[in-house]
């Protein structure tokens, strides 16, 4: 039995085997430690992060892990949920601080469920000068859930159907309707047709259709009227032609008087020019009479000069015998 | 009259001779998997116990981890990647069909490193090391070895029991870890080509889908199912009695165990993982 043993000493001899051993040893340590720290860097380990905490009414299909997206970006992670002593759910959020940048204090943070795939929480920075998020800050998320409206879409389809349904009932509104046409359709079809349709009797349609001949005939009288009156007004011996001779006349009249009137103008022009001639002269016959009476003045002081001068002062008085 | 109750003694003593038979296959079912786990606990005091290191059991130990793990390693990486890479495609080219593209990466991630390669990985080394360990311990028991290093006053345990089961484990999480990182970078390259400039997207995929329970669920995972492999082989060929043909018949039992507990382990780690 011994020589059938499967000797486990007799397998071939590893040259530098504890060396190889220690190497593979050392590979895995390094293959373990490189996984974990890889894994510690993808969680997030060894980044500074801030907080944030976005308030939910309800905060399902939130994960803890699933991202915080800004223009598609991951810029924070959920860190955990809890519920608020107000009954509101707490989404608190690790911001790695080499992102906080786009988070604003205008920032907007929405909750967003889809009808396939995971819900996504998205932030929204309009203004991005705005002051940066403080550290641990508290926001209102707002929540847009497309499955939330199918009960809405479902009972107002129900609602809806409902109303058909009524509409189209034997004994509704519609259905009466409906007869009371078929009725007008078969009188627009009978002998009175329109007439008798909207006067409801024959006899009304009657007295109807001999207001119409009637209407007729005096339509035809009012024709001969206008006729008569249009020969009045627009014949050879009419109004207008009248009247359009007339006109004539007084535009030769009108010419007339214009030319009257230029004339009046030239006389007034003339008549202008006189009465400045006048007023000239009479400026002239100013300093006329002015020099004649400086020249008076003068004769009158030489006669003055002469008679206190002259040495035969003539007597001028007369003696009566 | 006597024949209807003779007839109905034997099938009372019938009866009763099938409860005793099924009472004692329940013990004996009980007490090899008490034999397991008491096992393993010994080995486990053994592997903590710093004379099991003694430069004796560590040249021991340093050649059955050798060759344990290095001459099935590149085989495993090159078999492991050509089908991590046709799964890859798969699940990509099928998520992109349907516009769920971006969840193909985590898909990915979790179905090949979280649960393809390790239960992979166990079974390789199940079929390529340990099933054969087990043989190896059954043939020095059969052969009387084990009890005449005992009577030479050395523990066959700590020389050819505790090297066998260590190396087995080292085998399975060198496995597993080589075929995680292969991967893991094949993936990245299935996804994004040969750029660097999805790194960031990726390593944020990634730290989503290794969060610190699926981590450790993971690391749990390969733990055990190591074990699993290494100990109960080795285990029930030690413990078992030998019958006629006991070597096959206990080799195959260790087999039906071995499935069982992986099975456990797997389901475990998916409640775990996904409850």
């Amino acid at each position: 039995m011994n020589q059938e043993d499967p000797q486990p000493a007799a397998a071939p001899p590893v040259a530098n085997v504890e060396f190889k051993a220690a190497l593979l040893l050392a590979l895995m340590v390094l293959l373990v430690c490189g996984a974990v720290l890889y894994v510690m860097y993808a969680r997030g380990a060894f980044e500074a992060t801030q907080k944030l905490v976005l308030v939910a009414e309800d905060a399902e299909g939130v994960m803890v892990g699933m991202d915080l997206t800004f223009s598609g970006f991951p810029i924070g992670r959920v860190r955990s949920i809890e519920l608020g002593p107000d009954g509101n759910a707490r989404i608190i959020i690790d911001v790695p601080r080499q992102d906080a940048h786009w988070l604003r204090s205008s920032s907007v943070f929405t909750l967003v469920r889809g009808l396939v795939g995971n819900t996504s929480l998205r932030a929204f920075s309009g203004i991005l000068t705005d002051p940066p998020l403080p550290d641990g800050a508290e926001r209102k998320v707002l929540v847009g859930d497309a499955t939330a409206e199918i009960p809405h879409l479902v009972s107002a389809a129900k609602e809806l159907v409902q109303n058909l349904t009524a509409l189209t009932a034997s004994d509704s509104a519609l259905a009466a309707s409906l007869g009371n046409v078929r009725t007008l359709t078969g009188r627009l079809s009978g002998p009175g047709g329109v007439l008798g349709a909207i006067s409801g009797n024959d006899a009304d349609a009657k007295k109807l259709a001999t207001v119409l001949d009637r209407t007729n005939a005096l339509l035809a009288r009012i024709d001969g009227i206008a006729a008569k009156a249009d020969a009045q007004l627009l014949g050879p011996q009419g109004v207008v032609p009248e009247s359009r001779a007339t006109v004539v006349q007084l535009n030769a009249l009108l010419g007339d008087a214009r030319n009257t009137l230029k004339k009046v103008d030239g006389v007034l022009q003339e008549a202008q020019a006189i009465a400045t001639n006048a007023r000239v002269a009479t400026t002239d016959l100013d300093l006329l009479r002015a020099e004649v009476e400086t020249s008076l003045r003068k004769v009158d002081r030489l006669v003055d000069e002469v008679n206190r001068k002259w040495p035969f002062k003539r007597d001028a008085e007369m003696k009566l015998p | 009259m006597a024949a209807p109750i003779i007839a109905g003694m034997t099938a009372t003593a019938s009866r009763k001779g099938t409860l005793q038979e099924l009472r004692r296959l329940a013990v004996r079912w009980g007490a090899g998997w008490w034999r397991i786990v008491h096992f393993a606990s010994l080995m486990l005091v053994l592997a903590l116990s710093p004379s099991s290191y003694h430069r004796a059991n560590r040249a021991a130990m340093a050649r059955h981890l050798y060759l344990g793990t290095a001459p099935i390693l590149p085989w495993f990486a090159v078999l492991s990647a050509l089908i991590s890479l046709v799964v890859i495609r798969i699940v990509v080219v099928t998520a992109l069909s349907y516009g769920l593209s971006r969840y193909a990466l985590e898909m990915v991630v979790r179905v090949l490193v979280l649960e393809l390669i390790p239960l992979t990985a166990a079974l390789f080394v199940a079929l390529r090391c340990t099933l054969p360990h087990g043989g190896e311990i059954s043939a020095l028991r059969l052969s009387g070895r084990l009890d005449a290093r005992r009577a030479q006053g050395l523990d066959p345990m700590q020389q050819e029991v505790l090297p066998r089961i260590a190396a087995g484990v080292f085998a399975v999480v060198m496995l597993a870890a080589v075929s995680s990182v292969v991967t893991l970078v094949l993936a990245y390259l299935s996804v994004y080509g040969f750029t660097g400039g999805g790194f960031a997207a990726y390593t944020r995929t990634v730290g989503r889908v290794f969060g610190p329970a699926v981590t450790l669920i993971f690391a749990l995972k390969i733990l055990f199912l190591g074990l699993a492999v290494s100990v109960i082989p080795i285990a029930s060929v030690l413990y078992d009695a030998p019958r006629a043909g006991s070597k096959t018949s206990a080799e195959l039992q260790a087999l039906v165990r071995m499935f069982l507990v992986i099975l456990l382990i797997e389901a475990a780690s998916l409640v775990g993982n996904y409850y």
